[in-house]
């Protein structure tokens, strides 16, 4: 085994890991250190890949930012429990068939055309992402930078009322 | 395991788990992994496929594309989040069995 199919097998594992702990545990602080290691090792793909500036962009933005949020909104939601919140969980079969029917389906249909190996790099660098941003994607920039003014505005206008 | 095996293995998982959970809390976490397991496969097959020649700066395009899924899901868990505790708020539970508002 090489370095490389080394690092992608661990991070490979994290994900997996991080996913499995996101879905099944009954303890929701579990379930967010589960959700921090997934995305956690999403920004290893990343920087694994050579798409350094997105890696730090997944690291800022959902390890720093969503996981933030997902552990204020935890906060207000179940305050007055007694103990560690538990969470309810209704395992059944027809989930496991949906899902698992999906992976199947998908992993048949794109196997194909999917690529065998798990080594190589993106060709860019953060000259090339402001070129793209500023040129040819700058309308995709600019409705992302709405989008998320709207959604500034929507949060306020639906939790910002006075508590009844 | 191939990259299109371990991304549709995560999504599936999360997939398994909006399906399950009964906590909204749960349900937007699950959907978070799908999200990220999606963002993986777009970013691991732009890097192991051989680059496409006659699109300008394609690695870049595929990097800006990612950060716009990641500025999607940041809104996308904003929101949910926002109105996971306006219905908390409300009817005083987030067990999404309880909520049967609409179900008449």
């Amino acid at each position: 085994m090489t370095g490389d199919a080394i690092v992608y097998a661990v991070l490979a594992g994290v994900a997996i890991a991080g996913g499995l702990i996101t879905v099944f545990t009954r303890d929701i602080t579990r379930m967010m250190i589960g959700l921090g290691a997934f995305l956690l090792a999403l920004a290893g793909f990343f920087v694994y890949w050579g798409a350094v500036f997105l890696g730090a962009v997944q690291l800022f933005v959902y390890v720093g930012g969503v996981l933030v949020l997902f552990v204020f909104a935890i906060m207000l939601v179940h305050r007055g429990s007694d103990g560690s919140p538990r969470l309810e969980t209704r395992h059944d079969v027809a989930a496991l068939t949906v899902a698992g029917g999906v992976f199947f389906m998908v992993v048949s249909t794109l196997q194909d055309v999917a690529p065998r190996g798990v080594e190589g790099a993106i060709d860019s660098d953060t000259d090339r992402i402001a070129e793209v941003f500023l040129g040819p994607m700058l309308t995709h920039f600019e409705m992302a930078g709405v989008l998320l003014l709207a959604v500034l505005v929507a949060v306020v206008v639906i939790v910002g009322g006075r508590e009844k | 395991m191939s990259l299109l095996v371990v991304s549709m293995l995560l999504f599936s998982v999360g997939l398994y788990g909006v399906l399950t959970r009964r906590d909204l809390v749960a349900v937007l976490a699950s959907i978070e992994v799908m999200l990220g397991s999606a963002t993986l496969l777009l970013i691991g097959m732009a890097a192991s496929s051989a680059p496409i020649a006659d699109l300008d700066l394609a690695g870049a395009r595929i990097e800006v594309t990612a950060m716009l899924i990641i500025v999607l899901a940041a809104a996308e868990a904003a929101i949910g989040l926002a109105l996971v505790v306006a219905v908390a708020r409300r009817f005083r539970s987030t067990n999404i069995d309880e909520l049967t508002g609409l179900g008449g």
